[in-house]
């Protein structure tokens, strides 16, 4: 926390060394949440990219202590402006996806499938829940970080990362896929 | 329940590093213009670039003021002068004889001389 609140005052007065590792510390809670919100992996992208831009213009608004949290809101606001904007374009989550191209491994085209597969489940819940596996199971986040950020109790971000994950277990329910959720 | 977790690494966006890399440096190039906004705001020109915009609307807001208090004061010392004449010439002292009222010393005996002169 205090290397945060010292990148983040370095970064107001333009240390853009400072700055890149907000970004590389913060970037994949950031995808997280929009992830959450678009349901697509390229829109989370261009969100997280818009996000830390538009941060670190309002950097001097944020309270250094409290960076991730206010950076997720903005991500928030932003999938949300997108997803919004999204809605007159109709078109397949997964089809935007990061093509498959012929040079690939097999290793690259299996996790690019499973990506995939993930995706699809991931858009089957609710967009809590979906913020909060992704920020528990893939950032690492714990349940009162998660909690505090989305302002809900721990309790609550609990009981919505169990349904999650049971949910997710039935959208994943090929035999492949149990083979691969059990490891 | 932490043992439940589904694993979603092939999610992780940092997972594929020269991609991770390259979507960093975008983020970077976007908030260049920033950073270099940020810097200049920090050196001895970009704060004097900085402040001359409110010392400029200060200074403007007391030039106001003072014309206000000026214009006031003015105008005050115009409303008393007419006002010790007018006691004067109700006491029947002579009008030349009248600025002694509100001088700080005594008159001169020209001066004195003089008044008497106009008086008759």
């Amino acid at each position: 926390m205090i290397e945060t609140r010292q990148l983040v005052e370095r970064a107001r007065r333009g240390d853009a060394g400072a700055f890149e590792r907000l970004v590389r510390a913060f970037y994949r809670a950031a995808y997280a949440a929009a992830l959450a919100r678009t349901g697509n992996p390229m829109d989370a992208e261009d969100v997280v990219q818009e996000s830390f831009v538009k941060a670190l213009e309002r950097l001097d608004e944020c309270d250094p202590d409290r960076f991730g949290a206010w950076l997720l809101t903005i991500v928030r606001n932003r999938a949300h402006n997108m997803r919004e904007h999204e809605r007159v374009r109709a078109g397949d989550p997964l089809e935007t996806m990061a093509a498959a191209g012929p040079d690939r491994t097999d290793r690259a085209v299996e996790q690019h499938e499973l990506g995939a597969a993930l995706t699809k489940a991931l858009a089957t819940l609710p967009d809590v829940q979906r913020e909060i596996v992704l920020l528990h199971d893939l950032e690492g986040w714990k349940h009162r970080e998660i909690a505090k950020s989305l302002g809900i109790s721990e309790v609550m971000a609990r009981q919505h990362l169990f349904q999650a994950r049971r949910t997710l277990r039935v959208a994943l329910g090929g035999p492949e896929m149990k083979e691969y959720l059990h490891g | 329940m932490d043992d439940d977790r589904v694993d979603l690494r092939p999610l992780d966006p940092t997972r594929d590093a020269d991609r991770f890399a390259r979507t960093v440096g975008r983020i970077m190039a976007g908030a260049a213009p920033g950073l270099v906004r940020r810097r200049a705001r920090v050196t001895p020109i970009g704060t004097v670039v900085r402040w001359w915009r409110p010392t400029l609307a200060l200074a403007a807001a007391l030039t106001l003021a003072a014309v206000g208090v000026l214009v006031e004061v003015q105008d005050t010392a115009v409303a008393t002068e007419p006002q010790t004449a007018g006691v004067a010439e109700a006491l029947g002292i002579p009008t030349a004889m009248s600025p002694w009222l509100t001088s700080e010393g005594p008159p001169t005996a020209a001066q004195v001389f003089q008044a008497l002169q106009e008086a008759q």
